[in-house]
């Protein structure tokens, strides 16, 4: 989809619904994920999560098992190397199993949840990802986030005001970063967080997802898990990770509302910071710029084009078509630290 | 080489026809290879006095298809008959139309698929494309619809025909409507209403085979009509089925009636 060599510029973010659910399922470290499907469907995943762990120095190895099927089991139906598999599995001794259907398993109608509902020492959960079936990437981060939080027990949190990251994107290079604006802002607010759901869990950790005062979802897609675990654990829930100048401080004033706490200090004390960082790049005020998109195949992102315009009302950037060409962000910037890494790339640009 | 197909509904009479039909031009001293294309493997047993051979994907399954010659899969019945069954899964599991591409894949490169004649005895519906494999390309290209004078039987004789017209406007594709028989249950006017129904889809009745109690006699017997009652009519009645259909050169493009149509033509035949 995209010719750009920078990493960053990487679209990971579309693609099959099994990686989508993969993203979010190898990041419970102590479960075994099965790709119920011929050895291809694991592959093509292993080598992203290994590159993704390697790229943020993490030495492991995806915990992914294929079932392996090749043409006998899709004739004969895949359920007896399915429950091969899950005796694999196993004998690895993890705390939880997912099984992750395929695009062919489906068509031939194997009952993958049959073969995962029989009693075993651990859970096995079927989690729904054949990509022919209309579902996209994200789809496979909802439909996985919710099979984890079946896992999910009455289990105590951490005491005091406290958040839950509900679907971190953890195939993007910024996540950790991300995650780290996210504490500072909720900081702010005397919040900690509670748990990063799912970013380097155990299975044991799961038991806390229902004991924090707000779920903080990553973007609005999320929506239906934000409104399932409410549902679950009465948790109230923010709709996405800040975007934006004036967008950080209204994420401030909606985590303040749904915890029932006054943000109007804590917003005070995030726009003189704003500020303080925006001096820092005021040396660019007057330069003229073109908003563009990376590549042409990739489409515009309208959250990117409002704090794009935004940034460049603040600096005094003129937007004109024969200004220098700015690419778009992609994802869009998270907090006020986002749009401080954001703009080191645009001085670099108008400088030349 | 001669390779024809016979489809129709489920238990319209197709294998009991085909295996007729097969043992009939086996007599006339044709090499003839029979394959039943249907999980049920029961198309060739009369031609095999009812033993049970081994499928071709219970073999694929058990030994590999590597490890797997054509003795193995091949086995002479009747008059010299060479009979393939392929097989399938067990019922309600896994895919029985790949099963079928597997089957044809292995016979091809066994080189299995010889003779003067082959007739593929295919299951009741083209439910998917596996089950449309021997109109493909390199097999069938003559398709004989087996119907009764019933309506639902019909209607599936018109379905087929929709997969003929839809495989025969491909570039390279050679299968054509060889003719229609009527496997009579003995309804009135059935001749008749089915040579009407071949007429209106661009194709003809060739052969009528009458409603006989030699051939459920011939089965408790677990042989063909033509080897258990050789001097019988409906011996005969097979053996002119054998060579129309050997001689047969006059193929056409059928053109499947649309719902309306076929529910008019119903109509016309049918005491109300």
């Amino acid at each position: 989809m995209n010719s750009s060599p920078s990493p960053l510029n990487s679209s990971r973010f579309e693609g099959c619904t099994l990686t989508g659910a993969l993203s979010v399922l190898t990041e419970v470290r102590d479960a075994v994920c099965i790709i119920h499907g011929p050895a291809g469907c694991a592959h093509h995943n292993f080598s992203l999560l290994h590159a993704t762990l390697l790229a943020s120095d993490r030495f492991e190895i995806p915990r992914l098992l294929s079932t392996n099927l090749t043409e006998n089991d899709i004739i004969f139906g895949g359920e007896e190397a399915l429950e091969a598999t899950i005796a694999r599995a196993l004998s690895l001794s993890p705390a939880s199993i997912f099984v992750l259907s395929t695009c062919i398993v489906e068509t031939i109608g194997d009952d993958t949840e049959a073969v995962c509902a029989k009693p075993r020492s651990v859970p096995v959960i079927a989690v729904p990802t054949a990509g022919f079936l209309g579902g996209v990437f994200d789809t496979g981060i909802r439909n996985a986030l919710l099979s984890v939080a079946s896992l999910a027990g009455p289990g105590k949190g951490k005491p005091g005001l406290s958040a839950n990251l509900i679907g971190e994107k953890n195939l993007e290079y910024d996540v950790d970063e991300n995650a780290a604006e996210i504490a500072r802002l909720i900081g702010r607010l005397g919040i900690t967080i509670n748990l990063r759901f799912v970013r380097g869990l155990s299975t044991h950790d799961l038991a806390r997802l229902g004991s924090a005062t707000v779920n903080i979802l990553r973007e609005p897609a999320l929506q239906a898990v934000g409104e399932d675990l409410q549902e679950r654990f009465g948790t109230p829930f923010v709709d996405s990770f800040p975007t934006g100048l004036s967008g950080t401080c209204r994420f401030l004033e909606d985590v303040g509302r749904a915890c029932g706490i006054d943000a109007s200090g804590a917003i005070a004390d995030e726009r003189a910071y704003q500020e303080e960082m925006l001096e820092r790049f005021r040396n660019m005020a007057g330069s003229r710029v073109s908003f563009q998109t990376v590549h042409p195949m990739l489409g515009a992102d309208p959250v990117a084009e409002t704090v794009c315009a935004e940034c460049a009302r603040a600096l005094d950037l003129t937007v004109a078509p024969d200004g220098v060409f700015v690419p778009f962000p992609y994802p869009s910037p998270v907090g006020t630290a986002g749009l401080r890494r954001m703009l080191h790339g645009w001085r670099i640009l108008i400088r030349g | 080489m001669k390779q024809i197909a016979l489809y129709g509904k489920g238990g319209i009479g197709k294998s009991t026809t085909a295996a007729n039909l097969s043992a009939a031009l086996a007599e006339d001293g044709l090499d003839i290879l029979q394959i039943g294309c249907d999980p049920k493997h029961d198309s060739t047993r009369m031609l095999m006095h009812g033993t049970w051979i081994p499928t071709v994907l219970d073999l694929i399954r058990e030994h590999g298809d590597e490890n797997i010659a054509v003795d193995d899969v091949v086995y002479r019945g009747f008059s010299g008959v060479r009979c393939v069954e392929a097989g399938g899964p067990e019922p309600g599991i896994g895919c029985a139309g790949r099963g079928i591409i597997a089957t044809f894949q292995l016979l091809e490169r066994l080189g299995a698929l010889k003779g003067d004649v082959i007739v593929y005895d295919v299951l009741g519906d083209v439910v998917c494309g596996g089950f449309a494999m021997p109109m493909r390309e390199g097999y069938a290209q003559e398709i004989y619809l087996v119907t009764s004078g019933e309506l639902m039987s019909i209607y599936a004789a018109n379905n087929i025909a929709k997969a003929i017209a839809r495989l025969s406007r491909r570039a390279r594709s050679r299968c054509t409507l060889g003719g229609v028989i009527c496997n009579a249950k003995n309804i009135e006017g059935e001749e008749g209403m089915v040579a009407e129904f071949a007429r209106r889809i661009n194709s003809r009745l060739i052969s009528y085979i009458p409603r006989s109690r030699d051939v459920q006699v011939a089965e408790l017997n677990r042989q063909t009509v033509v080897e258990y009652a050789p001097e019988s009519d409906q011996a005969t009645v097979y053996r002119e089925l054998g060579r129309t259909v050997y001689a047969n050169q006059k193929t056409s493009i059928p053109t499947p009636l649309e719902m309306d149509e076929l529910e008019s033509f119903a109509f016309e035949f049918v005491q109300v």
